[in-house]
């Protein structure tokens, strides 16, 4: 097994980044935005501005409405009310399709693809010649812990290998707003740890901005510059908490005061929204 | 890797004929079962060895006549099932005609196929065709309908265009299910080729079958009936080196 690399990292992103979150105009703006389906209302009036550079983590109880909320941002629906705004502009469903990186909870990798070709699809489909992408995916191997696996098919992957071609499949299709959707959740939490703080080390160092949707508070406040909790049925955003703390993050932070002080606000209304799913009426 | 193990089933079925073989040859020879019955295969090969001609051209006849069907019924199926699967409409009007086309026998149309394109190579093409392009297109149909549809969102939200989805995920995805019909349609075209002959032709396997039979001759009759397994298993390992070299990321049993 390659040994995943955590480099020294710079302090550097922390100002610049607290800064880009409250100024300039946001890459990605939903006003007002709701879906039906039948007799569900997945989403209920979702205001959401997300910055550039910002690593936004999205929580809150199953059946919330995440993964509609996610496939709003990619494309792959339309709201049935409100608008999305894309760079300023406000954009229909079609227009969004090509636009963000999404990256779906399962790897989805296909079985007759190696690890390379799984890394290069979608670059593929832009239209980039095959060789040059490949060459584009070599020298990505090493950041990503599957150098000397190139060759490899899926079925012979351990899980957190098959989620990190999947990663490197959606850091190669450059696109500024990044979605991932529980990318780790399938993961053991050893595995899981690791990938986090590998995560964001990666993030660091391409600057891409990140909306990641996750069932674990650690997590979410782990990678996050701001938290969104998101309520049951009806989902609508909740509670928005930033999250101010010092990066690089290492694993000492989790036993931190102001970690654990984090934890126990988010917990709290998450446990309202849970109780609410569990007896609706 | 082909391992010892790897070889195992090739080597059971061969030591599995020639058992057969002798069981056959001592049944004929020393058990004195009639000529008329079961003749030995010594006397089979015999025959084939002196009168070679016939067998050749009737095996070339019938082979093309097969793969013409099954090449054409095969690409057709596959257009239908792709169109089928794409437009929802198409598929709720066609799919119960394409059905009610199969109950009819297909020696009910053969008198037909044979007035339309005459006693040609085409007129059995044609009726191993009709016998075949179905079994691809459900299946096809099946195996496009079988994908996850997070795949195909996944794809969408790169871009990919329906073509590209097409090409790059779902035509891959449902060859399995594809080659599982492609499997079914070689026997199918087979019978297709052999019984289209029956309608009134010179040469072909189909055609000796029919004389042996009129001139009683066993021995004539078991070496077309040999020709004819062995026009079929060949087909069907091609398909099986074809599948295997295709879908070679597909888990075996």
């Amino acid at each position: 097994m390659p040994q995943l690399s955590i480099a020294p990292t710079s302090p550097a992103r922390d100002s610049t980044n607290v800064k880009d979150s409250t100024s300039g105009e946001p890459i990605l703006r939903l006003a007002g935005v709701s879906k039906r389906f039948a007799q569900v209302t997945a989403l209920d009036d979702v205001n959401i501005d997300i910055h550039r550079g910002e690593f936004i983590t999205v929580i809150g109880p199953s059946g919330c409405g995440k993964s509609t909320l996610f496939n709003i941002v990619a494309g792959l629906e339309a709201p049935d009310q409100g608008s999305v705004m894309h760079k300023g502009a406000t954009v229909g469903a079609k227009g969004l399709l090509g636009q963000v990186s999404f990256m779906p909870q399962q790897d989805l990798l296909m079985p007759w693809r190696n690890v390379l070709d799984n890394a290069i699809v979608a670059i593929e489909l832009e239209g980039t010649p095959r060789g040059q992408a490949r060459q584009r995916a070599l020298t990505m191997l090493p950041e990503f812990g599957l150098k000397g696996f190139e060759r490899h098919y899926p079925h012979q992957l351990s899980g957190g290998m098959r989620q990190r071609v999947a990663l490197m499949r959606t850091f190669l299709f450059e696109r500024e707003l990044m979605l991932l959707d529980e990318p780790f959740g399938a993961l053991d939490s050893l595995t899981r740890t690791m990938m986090q703080r590998w995560l964001l080390e990666i993030w660091r160092r391409h600057r891409r901005t990140v909306l990641f949707i996750t069932h674990d508070i650690d997590e979410a406040i782990f990678l996050a510059d701001r938290v969104l909790v998101m309520s049951a049925r009806p989902g609508k955003v909740k509670l928005e908490q930033r999250i101010e703390l010092p990066r690089p993050r290492g694993t000492e932070l989790v036993t931190s005061a102001d970690f654990v002080h984090y934890k126990r606000v988010l917990l709290e209304a998450l446990e309202e929204e849970s109780m609410k799913s569990f007896a609706p009426h | 890797m082909k391992s010892l193990t790897g070889m195992l089933p090739y080597g059971r079925l061969i030591l599995l004929l020639i058992a057969l073989g002798l069981i056959w040859q001592v049944s004929s020879s020393m058990l004195g079962v009639p000529d008329y019955y079961l003749p030995g295969l010594d006397s089979i090969f015999s025959m084939l060895h002196r009168h070679p001609s016939p067998f050749i051209a009737g095996f070339v006849r019938t082979a093309s006549e097969m793969l013409l069907g099954l090449g054409a019924g095969t690409a057709f199926g596959l257009c239908c099932g792709v169109a089928l699967h794409r437009f929802v409409m198409l598929r709720q009007m066609l799919l119960p005609l394409l059905v009610v086309s199969q109950t009819v026998p297909v020696i009910a149309f053969g008198a037909l196929v044979v007035m339309w394109f005459g006693n040609s190579l085409w007129a059995k093409a044609v009726i191993a065709f009709y016998l075949t392009f179905f079994t691809i297109t459900v299946n096809t149909l099946a195996g496009l309908a079988a994908i996850d549809p997070r795949r195909i969102s996944l794809l969408r939200s790169f871009g990919a265009s329906p073509g590209q989805i097409l090409l790059r995920l779902q035509l891959p995805m449902a060859g399995p299910a594809i080659f599982t019909g492609l499997k079914l349609a070689v026997a199918l075209s087979l019978s297709g080729a052999v019984v289209g002959e029956w309608f009134g032709d010179t040469t072909g396997l189909g055609v000796l079958l029919l004389q042996s039979m009129y001139n009683e001759d066993t021995v004539t009759l078991w070496a077309t009936i040999l020709l004819i397994a062995l026009l079929g298993s060949l087909a069907f390992a091609l398909v099986g080196v074809l599948e295997r070299w295709l879908l070679f990321w597909q888990p075996r049993s």
